[in-house]
């Protein structure tokens, strides 16, 4: 391939989340196509690596990580599911799972394959009749419900999912009561939950 | 199992999704979801916060050799068959401990080795990480636990049996999330024994309501 082709491609906009990434990724898992994955990776890498290191993973492995995270989504990709999964809520599941499998032994347990990487155990019935909670709209709806968050909710939410930390360390970092930091994050969640059903409406 | 009645605190679901819990409670948690739709659904949507702030974030580049190096491991990789989805776990028998529950006390009930807490209770007790113990309780029927509080999170799962606590029956699957360090005491009543797995903070576990200090200190 050319390098005017190439260029070409790096010069496309971005799949829109929700809908081009998954097609690209259910491609990549019937084509076995390196290329097709390597966008996937370009867009999503620097990403996974920022969480990584946000996280406390120190830089040297943080690479390493990504790296597994990635070879992890392409050996997998025949399990990613775009009904039930956006590429990008997928790549962040492989990412916590791995993060915490290194950070804690004991804890991949609590984080079992069925879970989180293949399909979900169980009674599946109504979880199909629901509505996707990630289709393209809810989308939208997420991403208004978290802007609009008041700055403490929004602050809260991030320091549990880009810094791990436990309700019990926020409570201590911030000097508030761990009752007050339970109940905000309460609220920010019913907030962004109501955000995913009005973009669904 | 009849689909649970109690369910975790949406605050809990949100510090699992994040991966931020401390092992004992997403031991816990995790056992809750392998049994409840309504949790996994809304724990899709909590996985879906992270994604987002995910995609919100400011990437870091990775070094071009990284990039080559994925690169020609996905050209050696692609000739290679795709590994199959797992197996779907076995229905587990009526002896068999949840999956995530037997790496601390093993897979069958009947295995257990039981201590003697007080007349009627009986416990096993493990901690997966400095943050958090793993406790199993055993209520003889008709029995009631100690008075007890809990200094922060208790995370509790009903795995045989139901007890009362107040005005709620917990049965298997059921949880109760509790952080409230209000007096409470468990009374079993069902036809069989009640067991249950608890996520406690590490230390100390909990005292009686009369102060007299850890009922179950950790001896090593």
């Amino acid at each position: 391939m050319d390098a005017a082709c190439t260029m070409a491609r790096r010069a496309m906009p971005p799949p829109r989340e929700g809908g081009d990434w998954s097609a690209l990724m259910v491609r990549v898992a019937h084509t076995r196509d390196p290329d097709s994955f390597m966008r996937i990776y370009d867009h999503f890498a620097p990403r996974l690596h920022r969480y990584l290191l946000g996280r406390g993973v120190p830089a040297t492995r943080a690479e390493d990580l990504v790296q597994d995270a990635m070879l992890h989504a392409w050996r997998g990709a025949g399990q990613f599911d775009p009904r039930r999964a956006t590429v990008s809520t997928w790549l962040f599941r492989i990412a916590r799972n791995l993060h915490i499998d290194s950070a804690r032994r004991a804890a991949v347990a609590a984080y079992g394959e069925d879970l989180a990487l293949a399909g979900e155990p169980g009674p599946t019935l109504e979880l199909v009749q629901a509505p996707s909670p990630e289709a393209y709209a809810d989308h939208v709806g997420l991403s208004r419900a978290i802007d609009a968050l008041p700055a403490l909710q929004a602050r809260l939410v991030r320091m549990s999912f880009l810094e791990a930390r436990s309700h019990g360390e926020i409570a201590s970092e911030l000097r508030m009561p761990l009752g007050s930091v339970k109940s905000s994050l309460r609220r920010a969640f019913a907030r962004l939950q109501h955000g995913l059903t009005d973009a669904a409406a | 199992m009849n689909a649970p009645a109690h369910h975790l605190d949406p605050a809990t679901l949100l510090a699992y999704a994040a991966g931020a819990l401390p092992v004992a409670f997403a031991v816990v948690a995790a056992s809750h979801l392998q049994v409840c739709a309504p949790c996994r659904a809304a724990l899709r949507a909590a996985e879906g916060v992270g994604a987002h702030l995910l995609e919100q974030l400011r990437g870091v580049p990775l070094s071009a050799a990284a990039r080559a190096t994925l690169r020609g491991r996905l050209a050696a990789d692609a000739s290679s068959p795709r590994t199959a989805p797992p197996a779907p776990a076995r229905a587990p028998g009526p002896d068999v401990l949840p999956a995530l529950l037997q790496p601390f006390f093993g897979d069958r009930y009947s295995r257990l080795r039981w201590t003697c807490l007080s007349p009627g209770v009986h416990y096993l007790d493990a901690q997966p990480d400095p943050h958090s113990r793993l406790v199993l309780l055993r209520l003889e029927i008709g029995c009631a636990g100690p008075v007890h509080r809990h200094h922060g999170h208790a995370l509790t799962m009903v795995l045989r049996g139901a007890y009362q606590d107040g005005p709620g029956r917990f049965g298997p699957g059921d949880v109760a999330d509790l952080d409230d360090g209000r007096r409470h005491r468990p009374l079993a009543v069902s036809r069989r024994r009640c067991i249950w797995a608890s996520a406690l903070a590490a230390a100390p576990p909990w005292r009686h309501a009369t102060g007299k200090g850890s009922l179950m200190r950790h001896e090593r």
